[in-house]
């Protein structure tokens, strides 16, 4: 809980400190050693791949340790990563990966196949490894290293994801001291030469809030990126972020505010990117928390047990508005959980949508015997075990995001408008994890960033991934709506056996559609991730996917293996330097705001400082 | 004491005497106070403000405060519409500038009681009783008067989490000690003077000293410091709801401040949205204080002698 107020005080003490910059970029690119240096507003939550789910903490993850394979810069294709080449039997039910010869990691011991089987077997054998890679290693029986250049996987039945396993390769020579226990409560942060890994970068530095500072890995297998340095600074606040790109203390903003996205329009130096993006927010619902055997748990409403009262709530909430006014219309309205990004995996209900109703959200409510009291607010119906008691919510929002903040206040609106009571709480995502875990929550809002893949995203919502107890103590794991539907869980078996990618697709929009069904979600919106960058400095961008998708916080680390120093070769160009014109109004507007708001603390001050003065001198104290 | 002496008089009982008495010191004071025109100017300001918190519901119906309700675009430009242009919701900002002085005066008065009632309990405490219990209530006193004020009511709104409540309590519980060491000092020179022996010989006992001779000679001080603690109390208000401490879902010039300052309110240039805020937060806090300087020189008698 300290950590929202600390980070917003030290917000307060950086603006005063304005001229500050730990980036070192801002001398330019043309230093001996090139720093690109990206502005994000999220810290990493750990740095130990088995405990993090901040999407910034798994940037951090693909830059230091590499998978199997990799999702492909262009479609999401899958591309060789650390196996250069794999083989699948007629049967398909095993599989041999090649593992590129010569692979060291960054502290120069050589990377062979068993650090592969050993991570791999790490997860499966483990629980708490489990939580965040084992929807990859579910369909796997067993991994071995049969020498020190080939891999072989066992799998229970023919497998559609075994290019696609997301589990960070780790060095055995390190991890293997840190055991069972141990794991739980490691933070991994670097050492003097860093956190060992074989991604094109290094972990060297991390300074909680503020920056994460990554060096090149001169070890790396593959092509060596241009850029040396590469340093994440955190922003407490978006107008800094903003600022400091203008000022060039950073090269590349991410998830931008749409309000600050706007004024960088015409910025001199700055090219904005409104990217698709593979992310959504949904508001939540605690559908009846229990731990993974179906022990319940927590003290979540009875009211949003029943499906009725969760559409109702849905036709309630008016996605479309969400978007408008959120989101500035950087985004879409969402409906299910996979992305339309994937076009081919996405659900799309179409005429069955939970339209934006009240008038029948109330009626879905007054059906299913959820009547106002005398007070407006309705109660559980009468001859149920709760019966009386209000339908009132507690509504959780996340403190380091405006969004989140501006959902919550605009869904607990439409709520009071059909008689439900909802209070309202703002706590920090740490916080609200441990909430969600122990199943201590009504509603709450966050969201997702979805895999290519969809076996991660639709595995949060099976049965076995609720929370689990582990020697007295209740362990959040994936699912935190606590859904658990036989249905669900039977079609999640099967999609992982399909093979036939359109059959597949048709179970996972299947999937989805029991999902929109049963709402443990409402998919609030699709947003963009609103990127801008220093296309005077750096150029070699590659989006994913082609041509629009987000140019970092990517699938894979494409962008940062390309970025390279603007030459003078690209400005011969002249794509830049006619952008300089517009750029005058918005600062002059800035000035003359600053100026103003200023003058009027000034002015209050001298009034006060003069109050002070006239003050005779032995009245207090 | 007789009353035979004061022929002329009518016949009062000892209430009535002291009810008179009061009476024309009251108006001594008020006519003390209208003398000084910053007090007078201070008084008015502050008139505006308690008008605009009572009547906000009639200005402005509270439906004008629901996002779901808001009518205007994303940070519009003042407008015959929305004089003050509209927040990162649509809302109007002149709705939420007049909705906010309820807070923010809600919550400097509340914590100001707060901090009046520990402040003087412990400064008479600690000026009545000598030796041990004293020293160890002054003590405490300058502990708190030390710690520095920010942190430790960040600190402390982050433990009791964020509320309306929370928020008064935090300022009251951290704004006590210059009230303390006040009327602690005002207590030691009213514990000199001879009556206070007498009553001690005649055998009052300690309540009866406190409460009936110390507090009444301490009460024109405490009201004095009370006027200024309101304007520190309403900074720490917006201070803390700057810094996201305060309830984020109720309407005060502090939430607004973090709202615009979180939305890129600076960054688009929308100063309507900073300023209307700032400006009353300077106002009232200048009117407070001008109230407060007057009071304290009609009030304190060591302020008058100059």
């Amino acid at each position: 809980m300290p950590r929202p107020a600390l980070s917003a005080a030290a917000a307060v003490v950086l603006l005063a400190l304005l001229p500050l910059g730990t980036g070192g970029s801002a001398t330019g690119a043309e230093d001996e050693r090139t720093t690109f240096t990206v502005g994000m507003s999220q810290d990493v939550d750990s740095l130990n791949p088995f405990t993090g789910i901040v999407s910034s903490a798994y940037e951090m993850y693909q830059l230091n340790y590499d998978t199997l394979t990799d999702y492909g810069q262009a479609d999401f294709a899958a591309e060789p990563s650390l196996a250069e080449s794999w083989e699948v039997s007629d049967d398909g039910l095993t599989w041999t990966y090649t593992i590129r010869s010569g692979v060291l990691w960054s502290d120069g011991e050589p990377l062979t196949a068993r650090d592969v089987a050993y991570t791999f077997n790490r997860v499966m054998k483990g629980k708490y490894e489990q939580t965040n890679f084992g929807s990859y290693v579910g369909q796997i029986a067993s991994v071995e290293a049969t020498d020190d250049q080939t891999v072989v996987m066992r799998v229970k039945a023919p497998s559609p994801t075994m290019l696609h396993l997301f589990v960070y390769i780790l060095p055995e020579h390190i991890w293997r001291d840190i055991d069972a226990k141990d794991v739980t409560d490691f933070t991994n942060e670097p050492g003097p030469d860093g956190i060992v890994g074989s991604g094109p970068f290094v972990v060297k530095e991390h300074k909680k809030g503020q920056f994460i500072r990554l060096e090149r890995n001169e070890n790396y297998w593959g092509e060596k990126p241009a850029i040396q340095n590469l340093v994440f600074r955190i922003f407490t606040n978006e107008d800094s972020l903003a600022q400091a790109l203008r000022r060039g203390e950073i090269d590349f903003a991410d998830d931008l505010g749409s309000n600050v996205f706007e004024s960088l329009e015409g910025a001199e130096g700055v090219t904005q990117f409104p990217a698709t993006y593979s992310g959504f927010d949904e508001i939540a619902f605690n559908v009846g928390a229990a731990l993974d055997d179906g022990t319940p748990i927590g003290d979540g409403h009875p009211a949003l047990k029943d499906q009725r009262v969760r559409v109702a709530i849905s036709h309630a909430i008016d996605t479309e508005a969400l978007v408008e006014r959120v989101l500035g219309g950087h985004g879409t309205p969402g409906t299910s959980v996979i992305p339309p990004l994937y076009q081919d995996l996405h659900y799309d209900p179409g005429a069955s949508a939970y339209a934006f109703d009240p008038a029948e959200a109330a009626r879905l409510l007054d059906e299913a015997g959820y009547t106002e009291g005398p007070d407006g607010i309705r109660t559980m119906p009468a001859g149920g075990e709760d019966a009386g008691r209000k339908l009132s919510f507690r509504l959780l929002g996340r403190a380091s995001s405006q969004t989140s903040q501006q959902s919550v206040q605009f869904v607990a609106g439409w709520l009071e408008d059909i008689g439900i009571e909802v209070k309202p709480k703002i706590v920090s995502e740490d916080a609200l994890t441990e909430i969600i875990g122990e199943g201590t929550f009504d509603m709450f809002e966050w969201g997702w960033v979805v895999e290519p893949d969809p076996d991660y995203q639709l595995s949060t919502f099976t049965c076995a991934n609720r929370s689990y107890k582990d020697g007295g103590s209740v362990f959040a794991n994936l699912s935190d709506s606590f859904f658990c539907d036989e249905e669900y869980d039977a079609l999640y078996a099967q999609q992982k056996e399909q093979i036939d990618p359109a059959e597949r697709a048709g179970t996972v929009k299947e999937m989805q559609r029991i999902l929109y069904e049963q709402a443990p979600y409402v998919v609030t919106f699709y947003y963009d991730n609103l990127e801008a960058y220093r296309s005077d400095r750096f150029t070699g961008f590659t989006p994913q996917p082609e041509p629009d998708g987000s140019l970092l916080f990517q699938y894979g680390t494409h962008s940062y293996r390309s970025i390279r120093p603007v030459t003078a070769e690209d400005r011969a160009d002249g794509k830049e330097g006619t952008k300089a014109a517009d750029d005058d109004a918005t600062s002059s507007g800035l000035l003359t705001t600053a100026a103003v708001v200023g003058g009027g603390l000034l002015a209050g001050g001298l009034v006060l400082v003069a109050l002070r003065r006239r003050r005779p001198e032995h009245d207090v104290e | 004491m007789s009353v035979d002496q004061e022929r002329d008089a009518p016949v009062l009982s000892a209430r009535q005497v002291t009810r008179a008495r009061r009476r024309a010191s009251a108006g001594r004071s008020w006519r003390a106070f209208r003398s000084q025109r910053t007090g007078l100017a201070g008084l008015a300001v502050l008139g505006v403000f308690v008008l605009l918190a009572v009547f906000a519901p009639l200005l402005f119906s509270p439906d004008e405060l629901k996002v779901t309700e808001a009518l205007g675009g994303v940070l519009d430009p003042p407008s015959a519409r929305f004089p003050l242009g509209t927040d990162e919701s649509g809302r109007s900002v002149l709705a939420l500038v007049v909705w906010g002085t309820r807070v923010s005066l809600v919550v400097g008065v509340a914590a100001t009681v707060i901090s009046m009632v520990i402040g003087t309990l412990v400064g008479i405490a600690s000026g009545h009783f000598g030796g041990m219990a004293g020293g160890a209530l002054e003590r405490l006193t300058d502990w708190f008067l030390v710690i520095p004020f920010l942190p430790l009511a960040i600190a402390l709104a982050t433990v009791l989490g964020s509320s309306l409540l929370n928020v008064i309590v935090v300022i009251g519980v951290t704004s006590w000690p210059g009230t303390a060491r006040l009327v602690r000092a005002q207590t030691l020179s009213v514990e000199a003077r001879p009556y206070l022996e007498r009553a001690r010989v005649l055998g009052g006992g300690h309540w009866h000293q406190m409460t009936r001779h110390v507090l009444p000679n301490v009460m024109p001080l405490v009201l004095a410091n009370t006027t200024l603690t309101v304007a520190i109390a309403i900074l720490s208000e917006t201070t803390l709801s700057f810094l996201g401490l305060g309830d984020p879902f109720r309407v005060s010039w502090g939430s607004m401040l973090d709202n615009a300052f979180a939305s890129g309110a600076i960054s688009s240039g929308a100063w309507w949205y900073l300023l209307p805020p700032g400006l009353c937060v300077v106002a009232i806090v200048l009117a407070f204080t001008l109230v407060g300087r007057a009071l304290e020189n009609v009030l304190d008698p060591r302020a008058r002698e100059r």
